[in-house]
């Protein structure tokens, strides 16, 4: 039995847990069971969000190798047509959450769940069906909150930012603000004395959140410029703020309104954003993003005893809340896939139309619902063999192979692969101008280390996703792309969680 | 193979200056390529597709995971592929598709004699070293053979295939920028040091067989307060290049990582290059436009023909046939027919192979189409 424990930060000091009483439960759990014990994997981590899609104690089958599988005579003669039984299973605990009195009841409760041949179909209300972390529904989820913002923070009494720690982004910080915008003005006044500058000024913001950050950034532009340069670069400045969302755009315009004449606003996949802005190619001086990456779909793939496996995962609702969730709607637990499904894809407002007797109190009914369900929303997960690093996709045109320095150097892992930050940046770096920068704040994984030590993700954010960004992997893809990729703890709050990446075209 | 021609460079021992002040040849007629080649022949700028699966070989290399043996041979299958994928798509003027070198920089310098390269592992393969000149690098002797070994290269493209062949080599005003120079004061100096070794390889080429011996500058658009300098080294590296080879300069404004270095126009180029002793300008248009072909009006008695650039090397989307005509049919409202050979904007190395064969096809379908017009009118 191999046991990892990542919570390291809290094996020392005055709050230090208990993890004697953990492995004494652990060690009574396997005493008792039956499960084969050179095959089980124990996990420990520390899950920091309060909110998060896990239960305590958790068990994950590790399928076997399509090798490994044709090998064992467990499985009888190779391509006898019958699919290959589990062979080994992680037990995950959540240290945070693990209460010593019951864990020893279950450790063994997932030590038995993990060799029955019972399904757990009783306990759990499955939503989906096993698939990559990147398309689950959890996003769906995600999607949902930020296009019907104004309904979730109508029912919470809270904007989304007041959410975030300290209360406040990052994103408004005018000290940030204004050395990028110096740095900026550095960069201008150089080309500009070449005769290289072009007309066209042109900054991007993925992401635009409330418009706080375009407010700081714009009237500190503004300050600025008039001070060194009369205007001149503001007259030229092409403000573009990109959203998937209208109605984030809406409220961010409004927030920067004495800057409309410089300002555009256009919704865009921040996955794909070259797909709207292709007239931008080669010529932003600044792409802005805050606090987007770690809100972007991701799958994790992780490296046990030297394989590479890809983790799945599919939606579930525990029985209890599930019934009760039901129960609230005059309707059997049965009756939720469809339910939700549907909320998923027609919001609450029309799903409360389309509903009306499982919701007679209207759109905020149907916002309860699906509180309800984010709240009790839980992933279950196993490892699924990744036989060729090629054949996976990272981020469109960008294959898996990038992953095999990150894999092969930093021995057994689990980690995100950040897909929808790797596809993010590596279609935001070709609208840069030569000179260009793209700068980037948000929780940052710099060191594949960093996975092992502490949780990183997913968790929840009021009604949203979040998950660390796998900062090595986005390095690579920024020196595959000709960048040099740096990060560094976000300079203008201390204590911050924040990190910020920085990419330049490299010599 | 014929003896090479005698030159006038100065020899190892001489003042530097006198290579340093190569005068311009006069020249009675501006150059045209359609003498010795087809009338719009198509060629390419150098580089050919490296496949994923290369990078990560040659990458296996710099990390000591492969030997240079095994890099060897498999250089040689990709360059046999690369040139085959070129006569496929009916290329007049073929290369090896530089697919030995590491980047446009390193593979020249890590051969240049007096060159110090601290540390040759790479964490990438692409990755440029650090190198270091802090003694003089030593003059060219005519006796030994020349010494980065370029002509071997050739040797072995020639091997596998029967078409002209188009052998392009780093100038020595761009290599001279990504060296640290500890040595000479006048920074023209070590610029013109490497000219000198570059003119030992370049004569060695001509008198081996190459059609087309093109000197790249891709550095060159970062700097165009310094295109004096750099033409002068590149008459220095051409000096004493058979005439029957035709001399090429390519400048474009930067296609590592498929990204632009730099942004402007080829004007900073005139008029300067007027006096480069060459006999193509090869310059990138299709992705920056075509209003710098208004240069060869400027400038009516421009020496040289052009290699136009018709396919846009940092884009994905293959250009149809019909658009690479009328890209060649707007430069012939500048240039007439027999001055123009028709090319990618720059190297297709960062291309998928895929798509740097289909616009190769489009290249040269488009070329013929213009070719048959012309033809079809006389």
């Amino acid at each position: 039995m191999q046991i990892e424990i990542r919570a390291t930060d809290r094996l020392r000091g005055a709050k230090a847990l208990d993890l004697g009483s953990v492995l004494t439960s652990l060690a009574h759990a396997a005493r008792e069971g039956s499960i084969d014990l050179s095959r089980l994997r124990v996990v420990c981590d520390w899950v920091q969000y309060r909110s998060n899609f896990r239960e305590p104690v958790e068990v994950r089958r590790i399928l076997p190798r399509a090798l490994e599988a044709a090998r064992s005579p467990r499985n009888g003669p190779a391509g006898n047509g019958r699919s290959a039984e589990p062979e080994a299973w992680e037990i995950a605990i959540d240290l945070r959450r693990a209460e010593p009195a019951q864990l020893a009841l279950q450790l063994a409760h997932a030590m038995g769940a993990a060799t029955s041949s019972e399904s757990s179909s009783t306990c759990r209300l499955y939503l989906e069906d096993w698939g990559p972390s990147s398309s689950s529904c959890l996003w769906a989820f995600n999607a949902l909150y930020w296009n019907a913002l104004g309904l979730w923070e109508q029912t919470t009494g809270r904007e989304y930012e007041q959410a975030l720690p300290g209360g406040e982004s990052d994103a408004r910080n005018t000290a940030a603000a204004r050395d990028l915008i110096l740095e900026l003005f550095h960069v201008w006044d150089q080309l500009a004395a070449r005769r290289a500058l072009p007309e066209d000024l042109y900054v991007l913001e993925l992401g635009v959140g409330n418009g706080n950050q375009a407010r700081v950034w714009l009237d500190e532009f503004l300050r600025l410029d008039r001070e060194r340069h009369g205007g001149e670069y503001y007259r030229r400045l092409h403000y573009l703020m990109g959203d998937y969302s209208s109605h984030v755009l809406e409220r961010a315009r409004a927030n920067v309104r004495q800057h409309a004449e410089r300002v555009s606003t256009l919704v865009l996949d921040a996955r794909a954003p070259s797909a709207t802005l292709g007239f931008l190619r080669y010529k932003a001086f600044l792409i802005y993003i805050s606090n987007v990456y770690d809100n972007l779909p991701t799958d994790e793939i992780a490296r046990l005893g030297g394989h590479l496996y890809r983790v799945e995962v599919r939606a579930y609702l525990p029985m209890p809340a599930a019934r009760q969730i039901a129960a609230g709607l005059g309707a059997e637990p049965a009756d939720l896939p469809d339910l939700v499904n549907r909320l998923l894809q027609l919001g609450p407002e029309l799903l409360a139309d389309a509903a009306p007797e499982r919701f007679p109190g209207g759109t905020m009914t149907a916002v309860g619902f699906w509180r309800q369900v984010w709240e009790a929303l839980r992933l279950e997960e196993r490892y699924v063999p990744i036989e060729e690093l090629d054949t996976y996709e990272v981020a469109p045109g960008i294959r898996g192979e990038l992953l095999r320095p990150i894999v092969e150097a930093n021995g057994d892992v689990r980690m995100h692969v950040s897909n929808g930050a790797a596809s993010s940046f590596a279609d935001s770096l070709p609208l840069l101008h030569p000179f260009g920068l793209l700068q980037c704040h948000d929780l940052f994984v710099t060191d594949v280390e960093q996975y092992r030590t502490s949780f990183r993700g997913p968790g929840k954010y009021d009604g949203s996703v979040v998950n660390w960004v796998n900062g090595p992997l986005l390095a690579v893809i920024g020196r595959r792309y000709g960048f040099d990729v740096h990060f560094q703890p976000f300079a203008h709050r201390a204590g911050s969680n924040i990190t910020t990446l920085t990419a330049r075209v490299r010599e | 193979m014929p003896a090479e021609p005698q030159t006038d460079m100065a020899p190892a021992t001489s003042d530097r200056t006198v290579s340093a002040t190569v005068r311009p040849e006069p020249r009675a007629q501006p150059s045209r390529p359609a003498d010795r080649f087809a009338l719009l022949a198509t060629t390419v700028v150098g580089s050919y597709s490296v496949p994923e699966w290369l990078e990560r070989l040659k990458t296996d290399y710099y990390q000591r995971r492969i030997s240079s043996a095994y890099l060897r041979e498999i250089h040689e299958v990709a360059i046999k592929a690369a040139i085959k994928d070129q006569e496929r798509a009916g290329v007049d003027i073929v290369s090896d598709g530089e697919l030995r070198r590491d980047n446009d920089i390193d593979y020249f310098l890590a051969r240049m004699p007096g060159v110090e390269i601290p540390h040759l592992a790479k964490a990438f393969y692409y990755d440029y070293y650090d190198a270091v000149v802090s003694h003089p690098i030593p003059e060219p002797d005519d006796t030994d053979r020349p010494p980065l070994g370029l002509i071997d290269d050739f040797l072995f493209t020639r091997e596998y295939t029967d078409r002209p062949i188009k052998f392009s080599f780093t100038g020595p005003f761009s290599l001279s920028r990504r060296v640290q120079n500890q040595w000479y004061r006048d920074e023209a100096d070590l610029v013109m040091a490497f000219a000198r070794i570059l003119n030992r390889e370049a004569r060695a080429l001509a008198a081996a067989g190459v059609a087309v011996l093109q000197v790249d500058e891709p550095f060159l658009a970062g700097y165009p307060e310094q295109v004096g300098l750099a033409v002068r080294a590149i008459n220095a590296v051409f000096e004493g290049v058979d005439r029957t080879t035709l001399r090429a300069l390519h400048v474009c404004y930067g296609n590592r990582y498929a990204r632009p270095l730099w942004e402007g126009h080829y004007d900073f180029l005139f008029p300067a290059v007027l006096d480069a002793q060459v006999d193509q300008l090869v310059l990138e248009f299709a992705r920056k436009g075509y209003e710098d072909l208004d240069l060869f009006r400027r400038y009516p008695n421009a020496p040289f023909s052009l290699g136009l650039g018709v396919i846009d090397v940092k884009s994905p989307a293959v250009e149809p046939p019909e658009l690479v005509a009328a890209r060649v049919r707007r430069a012939l409202q500048v240039l007439p027919p027999d001055r123009l050979m028709v090319n990618p904007d720059c190297g297709l190395r960062h291309l998928p192979s895929e798509v740097a064969r289909a616009k190769l096809r489009a290249l040269t379908a488009g070329a013929a189409m213009v070719r048959k017009e012309i033809l079809g009118q006389a």
